[in-house]
């Protein structure tokens, strides 16, 4: 397998040498990490013009939380779009071996991250079956990573939540002249508290992985500082491994942050659609 | 009007009934009067056309439904309407429930429209709802209502879309003597309407106020139907006057 060098070194980089945390004179531009003007300068704030001087190059925070946005909701969205369908035929469908199905996506929900992210890695690699799209340390690679993460969650617990709708709904649906699909479409009403877990458990899984999103993005910053394919998680990581734990813990409370306002955001439409 | 001829039913190798016959006219009540597990749920979901016998024919309006095509099917089955003895309404609001029925039958921009809340509660949803006397209830959610107006409001969505046939499975079985009531006002305003109604029940009383001939289902089938009052007063059938008469205890 082979894979583009540069990302790789800016890999290494970080791992070996110590000297680019916080200064410009390590292999890497400093541009590539956290800035090259010391944590406290007052040219990297959050956004460039905030009340509060924060120690990152101005529109870098923003610029992970775009990607960590941008690679968890699309692949979540991909994800429910396959699991739900998926969720909602087994539900409704009696065949040998079911149980055994059920089982493989339960086991899914415990898949380790890493293990998948060596598999996307393998499939986008060069020699991959993958390789011709060039997608090794894309966030489109990330995206895939995420979406085999979030996909067993997404449909384990919609399956659940479809098969314990009361079975008098589904037949009053069908008695009161409902297709197939009027009936399926009920019980997706009906189970929809749960299919929003479901979805908010998907996006849970994607937006805190690190391990991952780690081996198939490749953790990459442009040389303005701007990232490629690094997201909170990974900066994170990046951050407590220089010691910069003020700056991780800084980004933590902003990752917890954005799974607070989706959750909410979530919540709020569910409870809004109730008399519909 | 409906009408199922030699139909047989098992689950499992366990036979329910077996070369069965019934029948009901437009504006008839039809009771199936007979003790709880003898069948008579099963006899409904055959009649409602969900169920495929095993054997016989199952006809409305003299159309074969099971020789029919999936299609010709669909739109037999929409010319009937079931009430089961659990409301089951769904998590929506009380119009939402009666329209239920229509919209099914909408073209889908006129659903989506409905679903967008663009459109306003059809007349025959208000009119249902008058029959079962909750018309004010329109807006309130179906989880605020108790056990008597959720059946109530059932049997309003059965009606909304004025059915050929009117299914009603142990319809007041859990209700007080008012909600009761209400429901047996209502099967006398379908039969006005010319609709044709099957009340499957355990309570002859039931059967006797409501019922213009009545069907006895025991163990073995249907041992006699017939008018209501020759049923209850002067059965021929031995079985049957042991049931009546509380004679035969299951």
């Amino acid at each position: 397998m082979s894979v583009p060098i540069e990302p790789v070194a800016q890999l290494l980089s970080v791992a070996l040498d110590s000297s680019v945390l916080l200064g410009g004179s390590g292999p890497l531009d400093s541009s590539v990490l956290l800035g090259g003007s010391g944590p406290l300068d007052s040219s990297v704030l959050l956004g460039g013009s905030g009340p509060l001087d924060l120690p990152f190059r101005e529109g870098y925070v923003w610029s992970i939380i775009y990607v960590s946005l941008y690679v968890s909701l699309t692949a979540v969205t991909l994800s429910t779009l396959f699991s739900v369908p998926v969720a909602v035929l087994l539900g409704f469908a009696e065949f040998p071996g079911k149980g055994f199905v059920k089982s493989v996506i339960n086991t899914g929900m415990g898949f380790p991250s890493v293990v998948v992210g060596l598999v996307v890695l393998f499939a986008v690699s060069n020699q991959g079956p993958l390789g011709a799209l060039e997608l090794i340390f894309t966030t489109e690679a990330m995206i895939m990573s995420q979406f085999v993460l979030a996909t067993p969650p997404i449909t384990a617990i919609t399956l659940a939540s479809v098969s314990g709708v009361d079975d008098g709904v589904r037949d009053a649906a069908r008695a009161l002249g409902g297709t197939r699909l009027d009936t399926a479409l009920v019980v997706l009403k009906e189970a929809r508290y749960g299919i929003a877990t479901a979805i908010l458990a998907g996006f849970g899984r994607a937006i805190s992985e690190v391990g991952s999103v780690l081996i198939v993005g490749g953790n990459i910053t442009s040389a303005d500082g701007i990232s490629k394919t690094r997201t909170l998680t990974t900066a994170i990581q990046l951050e407590a491994r220089q010691g910069q734990y003020g700056t991780a813990m800084i980004l933590g409370a902003v990752l917890v942050a954005l799974v607070l306002t989706v959750n909410a955001v979530v919540v709020h439409f569910g409870d809004s659609g109730v008399t519909r | 009007m409906l009408r199922a001829t030699g139909v047989s039913k098992s689950f499992g190798g366990e036979r329910v009934f077996d070369d069965l016959s019934v029948e009901v006219d437009s504006g008839e009540v039809l009771g199936v009067i007979g003790p709880s597990g003898v069948g008579k749920t099963t006899l409904l979901r055959t009649l409602a056309l969900s169920l495929e016998p095993d054997a016989g024919t199952v006809a409305l309006g003299g159309t074969d439904a099971w020789a029919a095509e999936e299609a010709d099917r669909l739109a037999l089955r929409r010319r009937v309407g079931m009430v089961f003895q659990e409301a089951s309404l769904f998590d929506a609001s009380v119009g939402r429930n009666v329209e239920y029925g229509l919209r099914v039958r909408s073209p889908w921009a006129d659903r989506i429209a409905a679903s967008l809340g663009l459109t306003g509660t059809p007349d025959a949803v208000r009119e249902s709802l008058a029959v079962v006397g909750l018309t004010e209830k329109a807006n309130q959610h179906a989880d605020s209502l108790s056990g008597g107006e959720a059946q109530r409001v059932s049997f309003a969505r059965a009606l909304a879309y004025d059915p050929d046939v009117l299914l009603l499975d142990e319809p007041t079985s859990d209700l007080d003597p008012r909600n009761t009531a209400v429901i047996e006002e209502a099967i006398e305003e379908a039969r006005a309407r010319g609709i044709g109604v099957v009340v499957a029940t355990h309570d002859m009383h039931q059967a006797e106020r409501v019922a213009d001939r009545v069907a006895v289902l025991l163990d073995d089938g249907i041992t006699e139907v017939g008018p209501t009052e020759v049923i209850f007063e002067n059965p021929s059938d031995e079985r049957t006057r042991k049931f009546i008469s509380g004679e035969l205890v299951y």
